[in-house]
């Protein structure tokens, strides 16, 4: 019974341990699995003839025949969206009407001058133009539909008065009579219901198909271009066609969220028929298309992300990561050898190995600390925040990690090789050089991409040396200076840069307008952890067939 | 190159030998240059081998500049902070620093108590090992007893992924995906609290636990494990009654090392922490924000005036911080030398 008890216990050990892997085996899927299925969306998605546009407009990319065409078709499509929308909000807002209304009368004055009326006839007609106006000014003002009407027919009653034939009071009557349309299919008590439910509609249409025609352009381009990309779009048709509120559901209980169709809204009114005809003519209105938008990784955004790609980002991260590993390469390799190869087990090399561990044991926000008081405040060459001081920063950070790997591939090498390489009469450095570093060469290899892909992913020790969220990319100059002035191929060097690891934070946290676009946000991040991951495995794979090789041996 | 060291007089003797059989005819391998070197010659190889080795020896050393630097800059910066008037003065700061927890840089009577964010740091970094060790005791005792070979050349790369996902990243799935999760499915009033850090953090810390740990296991030989085997106790009461006890310095080294990524991560922090310097009460309660030294460093910093008092106080935190890692490092060197002795047989 007993050892039954014990045999089970044993097993159940065995199965939590098993599926303790299991567990983070599923962590890294959770953690990776989002943000490749978001960030992918920023590479691959469906576009539409707006993001055509776009990519015409700033990149000059695609064929000019074909878009011009293709708007012609979406403006055909879009054009009776807009006329019903025009005519409803004529309808409604009445200020405009007003003001239309008061300034027919005053061109009837001018035409009255123009034409030398005598003064009486002038007084007359001017006061009956002036009855008309009051009457539908009234009928503007009024909310009850009965009213309205009553001011209306008395206006449009003065429609045959011969007085006023081929003069601008005609104008006063279509403006009567478009009224009249909309008081009868309109609840007229509901208006600033209908004027505050257009205001959204309006703000759909806008997001969905770009500014309305015949507005001025907007001086920000996200607000110039309409859904670029299908997700968008339907978000903003979603918009469109459901209004959420919040409401109490009776007194002292809390909010809660209802969602609305837009269209039972506007029943009856003008407007209920865009609701359907935006719906089913979708893809007819932005002509959707799939695509591969490689060129997220070479394009500078466009409106803080909101548009564009990550290109100066990943132009920064691969500038930092390979000076940085410029600097702590031979450091580190040589440090390696001379630790394997050389050193004797004395009281300097243990406070070496002590340090080393200390450098890989420090926090990267010190190392961010220590880069700024000493590369950016006291080495006055540098003397401000830029790539030189990021870089030498991340080499120090990064030197223990170069250390370690290249001491244990030197370490791996076997001790057969000194031997023979001794034997043929070469000397400790000879051997050092010919024989061992490069049998040590792909482990080597291993730790530097390794540590390339710690340098790629580290944000705190560039936080204050070097990197920016938003500036313009680094300059390093045109060939042709470099002939008058070599040195001016250094000049990018003393400048900040944009970076993957900071971009995400950024992206994240800090940048109102990237929250728009979340794919834009698992975009960047998603580049990031990919740069990484090839790296890694690059670095797995090599060292798996070095120690194959190895085995063999 | 002329370097010739390492030759053992009795090569010396057969090469000069040679060259004085050389003399007489022609050398039949095709030597063309005289075997002994002349005593110029001789010094010169000897010279060289010594400089080169002190070269070598200078640029190895560069390890313990670069951590002699660290802690003279940032020693130098924080300075300021503590003596700028008299030495009274000075203890009062110290004991501010330490025992008041109201971080208020920006109001007009600036107070610089760091105790909230000294806390808020051992809070997340305890709260991240709670999670971390227990499932990292067990995934690195699958790893070197339990699992078999092919099993483990598969579980090891995706623990390596795993440490190799950069903190950004980490930090990122903590503010976009796990905080609006917990605040949806939890019913949080803020997702960005000390529960989804330390979450976030566990994750971090179990890739150097569960290595460092399994390391220490396996150093514990064959035969500590067939004699217990022998006895007649299960895999389980092995492992937990003779291979954990005798591993138990490295297993500690493995928990220190842990602690220090979880206390010296920024991003991870400062984007999931909710960033509210104050101390949560009552103490259990994970589900308030909270802020650690490092989030305050990164997040300050920027807007700071190099020189001011705030300055100094963000590198008195980073000191404080260094130190914290620095000591806790020492502990794991000593842990992770006795494992070596074990290791290789000694006691």
């Amino acid at each position: 019974m007993r050892t039954q008890i014990r045999q089970s216990l044993d097993k159940m050990f065995t199965a939590f341990a098993g599926s303790v892997v299991l567990l983070i085996a599923g962590v890294l899927l959770v953690v990776l699995v989002p943000m490749f299925r978001k960030g992918l969306s920023a590479v691959f998605f469906t576009e539409t003839v707006e993001f055509r546009k776009l990519q015409m407009d700033l990149h000059d990319r695609g064929d000019e025949r074909t878009l011009k065409q293709e708007l012609e078709r979406v403006a055909a499509a879009r054009k009776p969206i807009y006329d019903i929308l025009l005519a409803f909000s004529r309808g409604l807002d009445m200020e405009p009407r007003v003001k239309e209304v008061k300034n027919i009368y005053q061109q009837y004055g001018e035409y009255l001058n123009y034409r030398n009326t005598p003064k009486e006839q002038y007084t007359e007609c001017r006061k009956q133009a002036k009855e008309i106006r009051d009457t539908i000014l009234d009928a503007l003002e009024s909310m009850d539909k009965q009213v309205v009407l009553a001011n209306l027919d008395k206006a449009l009653a003065q429609k045959g008065n011969p007085t006023f034939k081929d003069t601008p009071v005609q104008h006063f009557f279509t403006v009567a009579e478009q009224y009249r349309k909309t008081a009868q299919t309109v609840d007229l008590t509901k208006r600033s219901e209908y004027l505050a439910g257009l205001r959204d509609v309006t703000a759909a249409i806008r997001q969905l198909f770009g500014p309305l025609p015949g507005e001025d352009e907007p001086p920000l381009p996200m607000d110039q271009y309409g859904a670029t990309r299908m997700d968008m779009a339907r978000k903003a048709l979603h918009t469109l066609l459901w209004d959420e509120q919040w409401i109490a559901d009776g007194p002292g209980k809390p909010l809660v969220k209802k969602i609305i169709a837009r269209k039972t809204q506007f029943t009856g009114t003008e407007l209920e028929p865009l609701f359907d005809r935006v719906e089913k003519n979708f893809n007819a209105l932005l002509l959707p298309r799939h695509r591969f938008y490689w060129q997220y990784f070479i394009d500078d955004w466009v409106n803080s992300h909101y548009f564009g790609g990550i290109g100066p980002e990943i132009l920064g991260t691969l500038l930092l990561t390979v000076l940085s590993m410029l600097f702590a390469v031979p450091f580190g390799v040589v440090s390696a050898a001379y630790l394997v190869e050389y050193a004797s087990d004395n009281i300097w090399i243990k406070i070496i190995r002590i340090c080393i561990n200390t450098l890989a044991g420090v926090p990267s926000i010190v190392y961010g600390l220590f880069g700024l008081a000493f590369f950016v405040i006291t080495i006055s060459a540098i003397g401000k925040p830029c790539i030189l001081a990021a870089s030498l920063t991340l080499s120090i950070l990064v030197l223990p990690v170069i250390i370690r790997a290249s001491e244990e591939a030197i370490r791996a090498v076997p001790q057969t090789y000194r031997e023979a390489s001794l034997a043929l009469g070469a000397g400790k450095f000879r051997t050092l050089v010919k024989v061992i570093l490069p049998a040590a060469g792909p482990g080597i290899l291993t730790g530097i991409i390794l540590s390339l892909s710690r340098a790629a992913g580290e944000t705190a020790p560039i936080l204050f040396t070097g990197v920016v969220a938003m500036g313009p990319i680094p300059n390093f100059g045109t060939p042709a200076e470099w002939v008058r002035n070599p040195a001016s191929i250094f000049g990018g060097l003393f400048q900040p840069t944009r970076a993957l690891s900071y971009g995400s934070y950024d992206i994240a946290v800090g940048d109102r307008i990237s929250m728009l676009v979340p794919h834009q946000q698992f975009g960047m991040v998603m580049t990031l952890i990919l740069l990484i991951l090839v790296l890694n495995v690059t670095a797995i794979v090599i060292r798996s067939r070095l120690s194959k090789k190895l085995r063999g041996h | 190159m002329k370097l010739q060291e390492a030759v053992a007089p009795g090569i010396r003797m057969a090469k000069y030998s040679a060259q004085i059989a050389g003399k007489s005819k022609k050398a039949a391998a095709g030597f063309t240059r005289p075997l002994l070197l002349t005593p110029s010659e001789d010094m010169l190889g000897f010279l060289s081998g010594h400089l080169g080795r002190a070269a070598l020896f200078l640029i190895t050393a560069t390890s313990v500049v670069a951590v002699f630097l660290i802690f003279y800059f940032v020693i130098r910066e924080s300075a300021p902070f503590f003596f700028n008037k008299s030495f009274p003065a000075a203890m009062a700061r110290i004991k501010e620093f330490f025992t008041d927890s109201g971080w208020y840089p920006a109001a007009t009577e600036p107070r610089y108590g760091g105790l909230a964010l000294i806390v808020g740091s051992l809070y997340v970094t305890l709260g991240s090992l709670i999670l971390a060790v227990p499932l990292g005791l067990f995934a690195a005792i699958f790893l070197s007893d339990i699992a078999p070979f092919n099993l483990r050349q598969i579980c090891k790369p995706v623990i390596e992924i795993l440490a190799a996902i950069p903190s950004v990243a980490y930090g990122f799935f903590a503010v976009m995906v796990f905080a609006p999760w917990l605040q949806k499915s939890l019913g949080f009033s803020t997702g960005t609290n000390a529960l989804n850090a330390s979450v976030i953090l566990a994750i971090m810390a179990l890739p150097t636990i569960i290595s460092v740990s399994e390391d220490a296991m396996s150093a514990i030989g064959r035969e500590t494990r067939e004699a217990s085997y022998a006895l007649g106790a299960t895999r389980a009461e092995t492992m937990v009654k003779v291979v954990i006890p005798a591993a138990h310095s490295g297993i500690l080294a493995a928990v220190i090392l842990g602690m220090m990524r979880a206390m010296g991560e920024t991003m991870v922090v400062w984007m999931a922490s909710g960033n509210a310097g104050r101390i949560p009460s009552p103490w259990w309660d994970l589900s308030q924000s909270i802020r650690t030294m490092t989030a305050t460093i990164a997040g300050d910093m920027g807007e700071t005036p190099k020189n001011s008092e705030h300055y100094y106080a963000l590198f008195t935190v980073g000191l404080t911080l260094l130190l914290f890692t620095f000591s806790l490092n020492l502990v794991s060197e000593y842990l992770l030398g006795k494992v070596m002795k074990t290791s290789r047989g000694g006691k």
